[in-house]
Order: structure tokens, then C-alpha cells, then sequence
């Protein structure tokens, strides 16, 4: 993670890697025991569905992962563009809107998909 | 609604003009043709028969009724009165001359029916109506004979994409309609003969129109079931919805979204697609194809019903039961309503509606009121079962726990009463969500470098009004400040001083949107300035935008009197991180006791997200700046988002001892609880920075997200409606 050699850096991995550790502390553990599920989540740099970098975000063992998932299938996967996605998860945009709006497509178990809150991540502190 | 009345134009629409969103289609007929009847009898009309060549092309049609299923509605918005004036064109043309026909073969002499019409030779060069025409009508024909109806080559009937798509959704209609006593199998080969003979492809977009019938009908549409008049809340809406892409113009629903959505995902399409496949190719599963076959009929309705833009109708668990079935979801056998062992594509996306179309009230006013006495079976059966229906889906959400937004939204629908001010629940929910857009699209204007100035600035025509917002900036009252300095920019709009000041302010208020945008305008006017170039990379780096982050970081070395060395005369094209790690490393080494290239090399880490280092260089400048507020605040967001959440605090609250009313601090401090899980604590300090700036729209964000982590739903009707008052009462620190 420390040289971003890429052009193109997704917003979203930030997110990822604060989530990561987050998983580690008390509080991310809680959420484990809390959703115990495992989500994948397709995000695209721009344009939905294209250049995905995906990632498992597991909640059943607290990791996450760069990737697809590999262990079995997820519970849901999500699929969104790299801004939407960071919207999402600061709780600017609501996800059952973004879904309407087909911002966000969903694969998978709805009531998975239901607990796929903003709550969940962690919010980035600002400088 | 009946199929059977949407396709005969039936008898439940009696005077013509008359628009009855139940029967789109019987007033449209009813409107060209004067009575209904009358279409009744052409259908009747049976043309007897004289051979064409044939193709013998056996039912090979890719399933095109069959793929025309949630996939379809992506290619093109139904237009009914599209359908409506060309079968009835069809139709119509049908009376000026007899009827040529099309055979093949194949078809049997043993022609049951008495021939009515003395007809012609086919004219296979006569005007493409008259083919079209006649061609429809064998199909027609076929069903009263019981003979199945081959695919014959026409010639190009220059039908339009419209055309076709029409003549294919009627067609799939029609034919159900009229075989209803004969095998699945046979409707779907009848239909497939009819579509591959007219060369009707799945890949149809809807035209413009090009009949001057059908301008006059789309206009007759609109004008009975276009957008109510009234100041209804829904219009606004639904106006707004309309001019979604989603909708091509059409208002679309939801649900068309959702279907649109499908249509559009690769392998739920692709699952439609296969069975359609299956079906074509003549090696008909029965089981499959009863189930295309409702499928397609409740997709025909579904689309119907869709058409209305009733906000009532399309949250009704009527329609939603509809689209459920056109999807193949679910089934009806032996007079029950069963889900799909399959497990179709939208299923949980339905699932996902079902749970928020809550009320039950309007399902059953629906099916009061608009249900016909129609004899369609399920229709009837979806009534009686709908209570066991519900059961199955509803109860695994009721047994979830509570989340978000599925409680909220099914609260507010919850809290409407019947009809109208259910919809206008949702409505406003919808509304709210569009001043929301409104706000975000501003908010991205300024990302993109578009300063967005306040209304009614009292510091307008101030004498001095850069002096004053700067004493306002030192007594901490930032959105004072803000004022003054943008009275002053509008003034001076060159007094890079007064834009960068502004954008100080505005990073404080913990906006870093305007903050960029005021920023890019002081370097603009002074391009050289280090504090911008600094301010401008870290408000990028909190965005998130790493590329333009390392941009200015780098710009601020090479702007440097005494770094500019240190940098490669020419800029290159493209910045590598490691690189300009490097530089700044290079620049520490040589003065070590400069604060600010610790600072820039901290946020430099922050990039990278190298925290260790990062938090290490902080440290270091706060030895040499401890009264640094600003500093305070980056060692604390480093630590925060490095999850030590215990150090960030402490750090923050050094931050604040030395500027109380530093809103960003707040906010961060509230970021921290709440990422701990401690939710009460973090709505206090949210509380706190957005009652010193209420535009924080970041905070009012995270405050929601807390305030119902917290459970205290019961807040969030104040925190939506920025009722800051109310929640600092409630929440004092």
C-alpha cells in the first residue's frame, strides 16, 4: 500500500484499509458478531461494471480482503462506482435510494444486502 | 385488470374519450375506433387462406417473447398507445381491402371456420400494411382453427422498431388470449412464427413516433394519464423521475428501474435468455413454459400498470405481485401461488420493494377497486392468497433486526394513513431525497473548483470587510469569518490573502469542498503561495484524491526558496509517490528543525497511509509548533485513522484548548467515539460542531448514522429536518 505506482488509485481503497484495521479493534469485532456476513463489493473507478477492483469485505472472520471471494459464495455482493461507494459509506447517499437510482446493484441475499448499512465503516478523520 | 380487457379493448370502457387508467387501451380503441365492438368483430374476421411461399423456418425465433421479459423493458419503455395504433392500424387497414393472407404449407385446408371474406391473392408488393395486416390476421386465424401457424418470409415490411416491438408484446398477448384452452407449448410456437416470419428481433429500441396516428394517440395518452395536475406532492416527484435517464421520458418506477437493472445484468437476463432458448428450440420443458408463459403475461400488465404514474399503484403489493410474477418468481400452480424453485434473478430485489411498499392499505384498495371481475385466475388467487403470500417474505424481514433505512422507510409508510397520505410519505421521503441531491450537486460544483458564495451576506458593502473577517477568524468565529472574507473576494476578487483565508476557514468549518474551491482560487491569483499549495494538499488528501494530494505536495516543494533544489528542474509527467517521498525526505534531512516539512511529510505519509511515519513527523513538528492548533488536529486524524482512537482524542482535545471553537476537531471527535461504538458520546460532539456550523453537512451526516446506531430513531425526524435546537437539548455536552 505505500506507493500507489497505479494511475488509477480508487478512493475507495482507503476506505478499505481503514476498515481492515478498524476489524481489529474491539468495535469491529462487535460487528462481526453482530452481521456475520460476508459481502463482496465491485467497484468501479468510473463507470459501473467497468475496471471493478473487488473486495471481501468478511464479516464472519473480521477481514478484508483484496479480490473476489473465494471461500464459497458471498452473501452479497455489491457493485457501485468508486465516488458512490464512498457517499455510501459517509451516509450521504442512502443506499435503497442509490439502488432505485441504479447506482448501486445488488446480488445475492436481500436481507443481506439489508444490513450493508453506512454504520458499518468506519468514517475517515479529517486533517 | 384482465388481460382480456386490456387486449379486446373491453367492455368496461363505454364512452369514447373517455380515459379510465384501468383500460388504457380499451379507451384508446375506443377513441380511434368509436366503439369497442367493433375491434371485437375484426378480431373475429377471419380471412380465409391462399398460400405464399413459406420458409418452413420452424419455430427457430430466438424466443423473443419469451426474452422479452425483464430484460426487455430496458430496450424500451412501453408505449401503449404505440401498440394500441398499430394493431389497430393493422386492424383498420384491414377494412379498406380484403384481406390477403399469408400461409404456408404447412396449413391445413381443414380450415374449421366459415370463410366470411372472399380474399386476395397476397400482394406481397402492396403497401407493408396490407401484409402486416393480413399476416396478423392468419395468425389470428390459426387460433380459431386450431392449425398451428408457421413462420412464413414476408417481405420487408419496413416496420419500425416500434412497430415491432408492438407487434411482438401484443402478439405474446393475443396469443395467450386465444389459446387459452391450447398447450403452453403451442402459444409460444405460435408466437415464434409470427415474430421470426416479421423479423422481429429482441434488439428493438423504441422510436420516435412515425405515424401521424400515433403522434395523435401518444397525445391523447398523455393527456389522460399524464402528470395529475394539482399540486400533489407526488408530481413533484414523479415530474422529477421523468427526467431520470431511467425513464427515457416515460415516468418509470422502481421497479422498471429494478427490471431495468436486470435487464441490463448479465446473468439475470442471460437466465431469462436461456429459458427463452429452451423454448425456441422446440424442446419445451413443461414445466418451464407455463411458467414463461404467465411470466409474460404478468410482464405485459406489469408493464401496464406501470404506465400509471399513481404512487399508490406502484407500491402497491398488487403491482409488485405482478412484476414478481413476470419475473417467474413466483408461480401459479394448482391454484396456488408458489415461488419459483428457481432462483430467479430479482427475487430478492423484490423482496427488497415488498419491504417497502408496507401499507397493505393500498394494495387493498387496489384490488378493491380496480380488480376486474375478470376470470383470470391468478388474479383472483392472488387476492385470497395474498395474506399467505405475505407471510413467506415479510416475516424474514420482520424477524431482522431493525436497520436504517428499511425501518425508517417502512415507518414513515407505516405512520400513512389510507391512500394519499401514504403516498405522500413516500413522496416526501423521495422529495427530501431530492433536496438532497440538489445539495450534493452543489457541493460537487465546488469540488470541481466552483466556489459557492452564501445568500444574503451582511458584510456586503462593509468598508473593510477582509480586516473584519480576519477578526472574526482570530475570535474564532468562523462562519462569521466566512462571511466577511467572501464579501471581500466579491469585492477584491484578486486578494489571494482574502481566498486563502477563506479557504483556512472554511477547512476549519470542516468543508473541505469549499475549502478546495476557495483555495484553488487564492493559488489562481498567487501561485506561488506555500500555505495554499499546503492547505490545497491537505484538503485533497481528506478527500480522498490522491493524485491532485501529491500534486501540490510536490508543487509546494518546488515552490520552496530553499527546496526547489531538491526537485528536478523539469516537472514530470506523472508524480510516483516514492519519488516525491523521497524529495521531501531529502529536504528534512537538510534543515531538520523545520517544522513545515514535517508537516508536509506527515500528510505525504497520511497519502500512503504509512501512519507510523506519518504520526512521527507530526510529532516532531509539534515540538518545534506546539501551539499549533491546526497541527493538533492532523497528529489527532492520523491516529484516528490508524485506529488509535484513545491517542487521536487526547490529541484533539489539545486541538480544541487552544481553539475552542475549531468545528473540524469537533466533528473529528465525534468520528472517533463513534467509530469506537460509543454512539451517545459521539452524538453530543456532532451536536456540538454542527451548532457552531449548521452547514456541516459531513457531521449532519455521521450525526444520522449515530443517532440511529444509538436507537434513537425518535431524533431523526430533528436531525432530517436540522432542528438544531431540539437536539442540543437533548444532547448538551
Amino acid at each position: 500500500m505505500a506507493s500507489d505506482e497505479k494511475s488509477v488509485q480508487l478512493k475507495s481503497d482507503a476506505l478499505m484499509e481503514q476498515m481492515k484495521i478498524h476489524l481489529t479493534t474491539d468495535a469491529g469485532k462487535a460487528l462481526t458478531k453482530k452481521i456475520g456476513l460476508v459481502y463482496q463489493l465491485n467497484i468501479a473507478p468510473k463507470k459501473l461494471g467497468f475496471n471493478e477492483e473487488s473486495y471481501v469485505v468478511d464479516l464472519k472472520k473480521g477481514e478484508v480482503k483484496k479480490g473476489t471471494y473465494e471461500d464459497g459464495k458471498p452473501d452479497a455482493t455489491f457493485s457501485f462506482t468508486d465516488n458512490d461507494f464512498i457517499k455510501i459509506a459517509a451516509g450521504k447517499m442512502n443506499p435503497q435510494i442509490a439502488f432505485m437510482r441504479g447506482a448501486m446493484k445488488i446480488k445475492g441475499s436481500i436481507s443481506a444486502a439489508q444490513k450493508f448499512t453506512p454504520d458499518i465503516f468506519p468514517k475517515p478523520a479529517k486533517m | 385488470m384482465a388481460m382480456r380487457e386490456l387486449v379486446s379493448g373491453g367492455a368496461a370502457c363505454a364512452t369514447s374519450g373517455s380515459s379510465s387508467s384501468s383500460n388504457p387501451l380499451g379507451s384508446l380503441a375506443n377513441a380511434l375506433l368509436g366503439s369497442s365492438s367493433k375491434t371485437q368483430e375484426r378480431l373475429r374476421e377471419i380471412p380465409t387462406s391462399t398460400a405464399i411461399p413459406s420458409d418452413g423456418s420452424a419455430s427457430v425465433g430466438t424466443g423473443e417473447p419469451l426474452s422479452g421479459l425483464p430484460g426487455s423493458e430496458l430496450d424500451h419503455p412501453l408505449q401503449p398507445n404505440a401498440q394500441g395504433s398499430e394493431f389497430l392500424r393493422g386492424f383498420r387497414s384491414a377494412d379498406q381491402h380484403g384481406l390477403a393472407d399469408v400461409w404456408d404449407e404447412i396449413q391445413r385446408p381443414q380450415v374449421n371456420f366459415p370463410p366470411e371474406h372472399v380474399l386476395r391473392q397476397p400482394d406481397t408488393n402492396g403497401p407493408p400494411q396490407r401484409v402486416l395486416s393480413s399476416f396478423l390476421h392468419s395468425f389470428v386465424n390459426s387460433s380459431h382453427g386450431g392449425i398451428p401457424f408457421c413462420p412464413a418470409t414476408l417481405p420487408v415490411l419496413g416496420l419500425s422498431a416500434g412497430d415491432k416491438q408492438c407487434i411482438r408484446d401484443r402478439s405474446s398477448i393475443m396469443a395467450r388470449h386465444f389459446f387459452a384452452d391450447k398447450s403452453e407449448d403451442f402459444i409460444n410456437a405460435q408466437v415464434n412464427a409470427l415474430l421470426s416470419s416479421l423479423e422481429i428481433d429482441n434488439d428493438i429500441r423504441a422510436p420516435g413516433p412515425a405515424f401521424k396516428r400515433y403522434q395523435e394517440l401518444e397525445k391523447y395518452w398523455h393527456e389522460t394519464h399524464g402528470m395529475r395536475p394539482g399540486p400533489n406532492p407526488a408530481d413533484g416527484w414523479v415530474a422529477e423521475f421523468a427526467q431520470h435517464p431511467v425513464g427515457h421520458g416515460d415516468p418509470s418506477t422502481w421497479v422498471q428501474s429494478f427490471e431495468q437493472e436486470h435487464g441490463a445484468n448479465g446473468w439475470a437476463s442471460e437466465f431469462e435468455h436461456e429459458h427463452a432458448q429452451l423454448a425456441s428450440m422446440d424442446h419445451i420443458r413443461g414445466a418451464t413454459m407455463p411458467h414463461l408463459a404467465a411470466m409474460e403475461q404478468t410482464r405485459m400488465l406489469a408493464n401496464t400498470l406501470a404506465q400509471n404514474n399513481d404512487p399508490k399503484f406502484q407500491n402497491s403489493k398488487f403491482f409488485q405481485f405482478v412484476s414478481k410474477m413476470s419475473r417467474g418468481e413466483i408461480t401459479v400452480e394448482d391454484n396456488q401461488i408458489k415461488p419459483a424453485t428457481l432462483s430467479a434473478p430479482g427475487d430478492w430485489a423484490t423482496e427488497y420493494q415488498q419491504q417497502y411498499s408496507g401499507g397493505q392499505t393500498w394494495a387493498d384498495q387496489f384490488v378493491h377497486e380496480e380488480l376486474s371481475k375478470g376470470p383470470n385466475g391468478w388474479v383472483d388467487e392472488f387476492a385470497s392468497e395474498r395474506g399467505h403470500v405475505d407471510d413467506g417474505w415479510v416475516n424474514e424481514f420482520s424477524k431482522l433486526h431493525v436497520n436504517d433505512w428499511a425501518e425508517e422507510f417502512g415507518r414513515q409508510v407505516g405512520e400513512g394513513t389510507f391512500g394519499d397520505s401514504s403516498a405522500d410519505n413516500w413522496a416526501s421521503a423521495y422529495d427530501e431525497y431530492l433536496n438532497e441531491q440538489t445539495a450534493l450537486k452543489q457541493q460537487s460544483e465546488s469540488s470541481r473548483g466552483v466556489y459557492v458564495f452564501s445568500d444574503l451576506n451582511p458584510y456586503v458593502g462593509h468598508p473593510n470587510p477582509l480586516k473584519e473577517g480576519q477578526e472574526l477568524f482570530r475570535k474564532g468565529l468562523l462562519s462569521e469569518a466566512v462571511l466577511a472574507l467572501e464579501a471581500e473576494v466579491l469585492k477584491n476578487p484578486d486578494n489571494a490573502e482574502g481566498w486563502r483565508l477563506l479557504g483556512i476557514a472554511h477547512a476549519e468549518n470542516d468543508d473541505d469542498q469549499q475549502a478546495i474551491a476557495a483555495m484553488m482560487r487564492a493559488q489562481e491569483v498567487d501561485p506561488t503561495n506555500l500555505e495554499v499549495l499546503l492547505a490545497l494538499g491537505v484538503s485533497h488528501t481528506n478527500e480522498l484524491e490522491q493524485a491532485a494530494a501529491l500534486k501540490y505536495l510536490y508543487s509546494w516543494l518546488r515552490h520552496h526558496p530553499k527546496y526547489g533544489t531538491v526537485v528536478p528542474p523539469n516537472q514530470p509527467d506523472s508524480l510516483y509517490y516514492g519519488d516525491v517521498a523521497t524529495y521531501f525526505s531529502d529536504a528534512a534531512r537538510m534543515s531538520p528543525d523545520d517544522a513545515d516539512v514535517h508537516i508536509v511529510l506527515g500528510v505525504l505519509y497520511n497519502l500512503s497511509r504509512e501512519y507510523d511515519k506519518a504520526i512521527e513527523s507530526f510529532q516532531t513538528a509539534l515540538k518545534l509548533k506546539p501551539r499549533d492548533y491546526s497541527l493538533w488536529n492532523k497528529l489527532g486524524a492520523t491516529q484516528a485513522n490508524s485506529v488509535q482512537s484513545a491517542d487521536a482524542i487526547l490529541a484533539y482535545q489539545q486541538a480544541l484548548d487552544l481553539k475552542p471553537n475549531y468545528v473540524r476537531a469537533w466533528a473529528n471527535m465525534g468520528i472517533s467515539y463513534a467509530n469506537q461504538g460509543m454512539y451517545e458520546e459521539s452524538i453530543r460532539y456532532y451536536v456540538r460542531a454542527l451548532a457552531m456550523n449548521p452547514k456541516a453537512d459531513n457531521a449532519w451526516q455521521y450525526l444520522r448514522i449515530s443517532l440511529s446506531c444509538a436507537s434513537r430513531n425518535d431524533m431523526l425526524e430533528a436531525c432530517d429536518s436540522r432542528n438544531l435546537d431540539f437536539l442540543q437539548k437533548e444532547f448538551p455536552l
